[in-house]
This record gives C-alpha cells, structure tokens and sequence, in this order.
C-alpha cells in the first residue's frame, strides 16, 4: 500500500468496553501509583529533617486538595490491586468469558470505589 | 507506536448528503466512510437517507440497497450473506462485525459504517489486509506430520478433537485483529488475536508434530505478549469465539511446558 491511501479511524470511532476501559486504568494508575511510592519515599525522608518539614506534609495532608490527594492514591492502589488479582486469574487461565469478564470488570470497578470509602469511614472513626 | 490522531492525509472530512427520494415515512440516515482513490481528496462521510420500509433486516442489506439503488459508487466486500466467508467484515456502530450477520436494529440512532480500523484503505469499506496475511503464513498454518500418506484415517481422539472446538470455526475475518489496540499501535510487529488464535489451532492439534518449535516461534516479547487482555478481540467477533483465551493459553503453556 502507498502513502497516498489513507489510514482507516480506530479509537477516534471504536466502542469503549468494560474490558478496554479497565485495561487503560490499569496502565494509568501503574504509573501514578509508581510516582505516589516516589512521593512516599521523599515523605519518609522529610522526617529526618526535622519538625518543620514534617509539619509541611502535615499541612498538605490536612488541606482540600491533600485529602483529595490521599483519597484518590487509595482509590489508584486499590483498583491496580483488584485489576491485578482479575489478571492473576486470566493467567491461570480462568475468566475469559464475555460475561464472566464483565462481571469481574464491574467488580474491579465498584469494588475499588467502595472500598475507599470503606477506608476513608474506618479511618476518620466515623463509624 | 502509539499516534492517537490520525494522519493528515487521512483527516474525514462531511461529505456529500443523498436525500430520500421515495417519500416514505419510515427513514433512517446512515453514515458511510467514503475514499475515492482516483480524486487524491481526504475521505469523506457521505450521509444517505434509506428508506426502511422496503429494506430487508441486515446492515449488508442496506448495504446493497443503497449500491443498487441510490449510489452506485460505493464499494464494500461481500461474498456469502451468512456469515460464513467473512468477507463484509467492517465497523458498523463503532464495534466491528459482519455485515451480513448484523441486523440494522440493533443499532440506534444513525447507522455509521467505517472499514475495519487501522487499515490502509483501498477504497471505500474496503481495507487492506496483506500484512495480517503475511502474518498468518508465518504461523504455517498447515498440519506438521511425518507419516507417510497410507491412505488411511489421521486418528484423533475425541478429547483431542474437542480441544479443536471454539478455533477450528474461525473464518478469518479480521474483526478481532483489527480491534485490538495492541495490534494498532504494533501491527507490523505483534501477530494480533486473529492469527495467535489460529497458531493455537495447530499448536494444540495432536496431530501435529512439532508444537515444540510453533511455540518456539511464537514466544516473542513483540510477537506474542504485546497482548494485554483487552479483551476487544472477544467483544468483536462474530463468531463467538475467544481469541483473547487462546492467547492466554498459549501464553501457559509457555511457562508450563
């Protein structure tokens, strides 16, 4: 084929699915979840220098956006952990069926939202 | 390499607009990708008015309907209308499938009609395909045995033969290749669902003497496991089949073998 013909559209035309949604997810919260260890190594660091910078992050984590920042590592972590056990079942050859997928997509996907909140109820003792 | 946008070249740009002419009540519009490669112009989206009424069940009807009697022009592959050659194998409603299996009333709102993505296009819906082929050869898709022809029965067990069901039933229509956004983003490269299916249809075949080696051939970083279980292969064909689980199983026996 020459130059000239030209390429047919793909994903500006393509359906999204529960599967192909999922799997963009999963790349994308890899790699913030790769820059929030970062993050959390420099965290542990600030501590050995001393009370002001630990009451910085402290500041950070108590302002809108920290507890936003904080909520949101939690929903990233957990929904790369529940997309990786579905993964881990994939590879041991199970859950390849159409509906079986789905299902196991919409639990990774609700899964990780409730969760979250799950986790932030028991963690601000709100029960 | 990943390019999210289209090239240039390949920009869609409206196209022409055919008006209903019959008169009738019962109309729908639907969106076809158009590319004439005679005029050196972008594509286009020609938009044509059908009426429905007098218009059988399928997209592939519509199809003709609007061939034989609206425009004349438009070009698309078709051969059997059951779903048997694979050959009108296009984008219909942003999912990929068989024009001839697909009943128009499954989709609502306007029917869009691309070629199957990703391709170079020939002309109209009809894509080019060479490179999937040229893949598929290199799987030597073709029974491996040293016997001798004694013009007797290749006897196969019916536990093997049934390890054959769900691969043997592939037409080779390239729905599921073409959806698979590893194989956009990889496609000289990574094999794609269509042909890994059809390598595990003689990987597994009992028959067949030299699974060693096919596996051998097929275990590449780019080959092979540029498949991320997106599973759209699974979702896309027509047939009902799952090449996203042959993969995975050619992916076991990798590490179990």
């Amino acid at each position: 084929m020459t130059d000239k013909n030209p390429l047919s559209p793909h994903i500006q035309i393509y359906n999204w699915h529960i599967s192909s949604l999922i799997s963009i997810c999963h790349r994308i919260t890899g790699i913030i979840n790769i820059i929030i260890i970062s993050l959390v190594c420099f965290w542990v660091a600030f501590l050995l220098l001393g009370n002001s910078s630990y009451e910085f992050i402290q500041n950070f984590f108590e302002s809108y956006f920290g507890k936003f920042f904080i909520l949101g590592t939690v929903w990233s972590f957990l929904f790369q952990i529940l997309s990786e056990v579905r993964h881990i079942f994939w590879d041991l050859g199970f859950g390849f069926e159409l509906k079986t997928s789905n299902i196991t997509g919409l639990i990774v996907i609700f899964g990780s939202v409730v969760l979250t909140v799950i986790i932030f109820i028991l963690g601000r003792n709100l029960l | 390499m990943v390019q999210i946008n289209l090239p240039q070249g390949s920009k869609v740009q409206k196209g022409k607009f055919y008006k209903d002419k019959t008169g009738s009540k019962n109309i729908r519009k639907v969106n076809i990708y158009r590319w004439d490669p005679s005029t050196g112009e972008n594509p286009r989206i020609d938009t044509y008015e059908v009426d429905m009424d007098n218009c059988p069940s399928k997209v592939l009807d519509l199809l003709n309907k609007i061939k034989n009697e609206i425009d004349p022009s438009i070009s698309y592959r078709r051969s059997c209308a059951h779903g048997v050659c694979g050959s009108c194998a296009m984008n219909m409603d942003g999912k990929n499938g068989l024009a001839c299996t697909k009943p128009h009333k499954e989709i609502k709102g306007d029917i869009n009609i691309y070629p199957l993505p990703h391709l170079k296009v020939q002309k109209d819906l009809i894509g080019d395909l060479s490179t999937l082929y040229r893949q598929y050869s290199s799987v030597e898709p073709w029974l491996k045995n040293s016997k001798k022809d004694d013009g007797k029965e290749n006897i196969q067990t019916i536990k093997d033969r049934s390890k054959l069901d769900g691969l043997y039933e592939c037409i080779m229509c390239a729905c599921c290749s073409t959806a698979c956004p590893s194989y956009w983003w990889n496609g000289d490269k990574y094999l794609g669902p269509a042909v890994l299916l059809q390598a595990y249809r003689w990987i597994v075949d009992s028959r067949d003497e030299e699974r060693e080696e096919r596996l051998k051939k097929v275990a590449d970083e780019l080959k092979l496991y540029r498949c991320h279980t997106i599973m759209n292969c699974t979702n896309a064909c027509p047939k009902g089949l799952n090449p996203a689980k042959a993969i995975a199983e050619i992916k076991k026996m990798l590490v179990t073998s």
